[in-house]
């Protein structure tokens, strides 16, 4: 089994017509599904949110069989996860694509918990203390995306959880939890 | 966006001067990583000038270097300040949550109390003395009457339950006699009876119907010695079946 760093890499990755889009509907949609469950898994595991589709991504090429994915696949696999709502474009052109491997309400939740555990109730935190502060490291939140941390956020907020907000303007963005 | 009826946690001052500690931190120990990659930097330099044998330039960078340091040990020490009053603000905030649970508990219990008349507790426990006196009373009266009813009870009972355990050891002596009968019996006739117990350890194990089929046999093998009876030393002196 060939692997990516400390990621085990699924059989398929090793047969290259997974690396060709497929032209026969029913094949192709076998091969976009495992794409897609292939990319989330990686990217929880590497803990990465943004694929860019022009930067080198190990995880779409093999240099063992030599080859690699087209810019077309990649785009219509990262599109196949958007319209699942696990991916979002970050721009028109759809260069940079946001992997949501934990969804929104998910990484909500997941906030939620981290605070109970901490004993942050009713306490104020930086969103940089969240995302690279001592107290979340070794959770998934250490090194989480600033947009989805923000996101997860606001949903807490809306749900009346969290209040967001800036101290003087040379501050941080603060966070205050009500759990 | 932010639904006006969701309440969401105010922010306090409080909470404003805490966010301002805890970037003054972070960025602190922002400094203090920049300050690191500095001091590393210039040792790295002095290395090298000193295998270059520009002994000056060497020394400046190690003097650069020093400099650094001090800075980084500055640092350190703001960064304790912060850290300190960051855990002084919550301690604080943490006497007033106590302080403020305290009085509402003041205030809990002086609003039960307020409700309490001290007259009428006065009046409401001479009330209750006075009933409780006027209870002995009654419980005296009847106490002695009860108490001479019981006397009479209590006897009666005794009496009784000496006859009955009378009666009960009575029947217990032929009982006894009966047995040593039978045990006089057994001895005589014992080829018969463990037979049959050999039988029933037989089939222990086995299911219960068996059991009890078994138990009817043996229910008839003693009937067969009775009616026997005046042949028993026949009986005695047959190989026993096998």
């Amino acid at each position: 089994m060939q692997r990516l760093g400390d990621f085990k890499l699924p059989h398929f990755f090793n047969y290259p017509p997974y690396f060709t889009l497929q032209p026969v509907r029913e094949t192709r949609d076998k091969q976009v599904q495992l794409w897609k469950e292939l990319i989330l898994d990686y990217c929880r595991n590497q803990k990465i949110f943004v694929i860019g589709l022009e930067d080198d991504f190990p995880l779409f090429s093999n240099p063992v069989i030599e080859r690699s994915l087209s810019h077309e696949a990649k785009e219509l696999f990262l599109a196949a996860l958007v319209n699942e709502g696990r991916a979002e474009w970050m721009d028109k052109g759809h260069k940079k694509c946001l992997i949501l491997w934990m969804r929104i309400q998910d990484w909500a939740e997941y906030i939620i918990n981290f605070v109970k555990e901490n004993g942050f109730e009713d306490g104020v935190m930086t969103v940089e203390d969240i995302r690279s502060g001592i107290e979340s490291r070794g959770t998934d939140l250490a090194g989480i995306d600033r947009t989805v941390l923000m996101r997860a956020l606001r949903l807490l907020e809306q749900k009346g959880k969290a209040t967001i907000f800036k101290g003087t303007s040379t501050d941080d963005e603060g966070v205050k939890f009500s759990v | 966006m932010g639904n006006i009826f969701v309440k969401k946690p105010k922010i306090t001052e409080v909470d404003r001067a805490i966010l301002s500690l805890k970037t003054q931190r972070r960025k602190l120990a922002q400094y203090q990583q920049q300050l690191d990659a500095v001091i590393e930097a210039e040792k790295q330099a002095a290395k090298d000038l000193i295998r270059e044998k520009r002994k000056d330039r060497a020394l400046l960078a190690l003097k650069k270097k020093k400099t650094q340091e001090e800075l980084l040990k500055q640092v350190d020490a703001w960064l304790i300040n912060v850290e300190q009053q960051l855990a002084d603000i919550e301690l604080a905030s943490k006497q007033k949550a106590v302080f403020e649970s305290l009085k509402a508990g003041n205030n809990a219990i002086k609003a039960i109390q307020s409700e309490i008349n001290l007259d009428d507790v006065q009046k409401l426990m001479g009330d209750t003395a006075e009933a409780k006196a006027y209870q002995d009373e009654i419980n005296a009266i009847l106490g002695e009457r009860l108490s001479a009813e019981d006397e009479e009870d209590v006897l009666a009972e005794f009496e009784s339950l000496e006859t009955e355990i009378a009666l009960h050891t009575l029947p217990t002596v032929p009982s006894t006699v009966a047995q040593e009968a039978r045990t006089g019996i057994e001895d005589q006739g014992r080829t018969e009876k463990p037979e049959v117990n050999v039988v029933k350890q037989k089939h222990g194990d086995e299911d219960l119907e068996t059991i009890e089929a078994i138990e009817e046999e043996v229910l008839e093998l003693p009937d067969v010695p009775t009616n026997q009876v005046p042949g028993r030393t026949k009986v005695l002196e047959e190989p026993l079946p096998a």
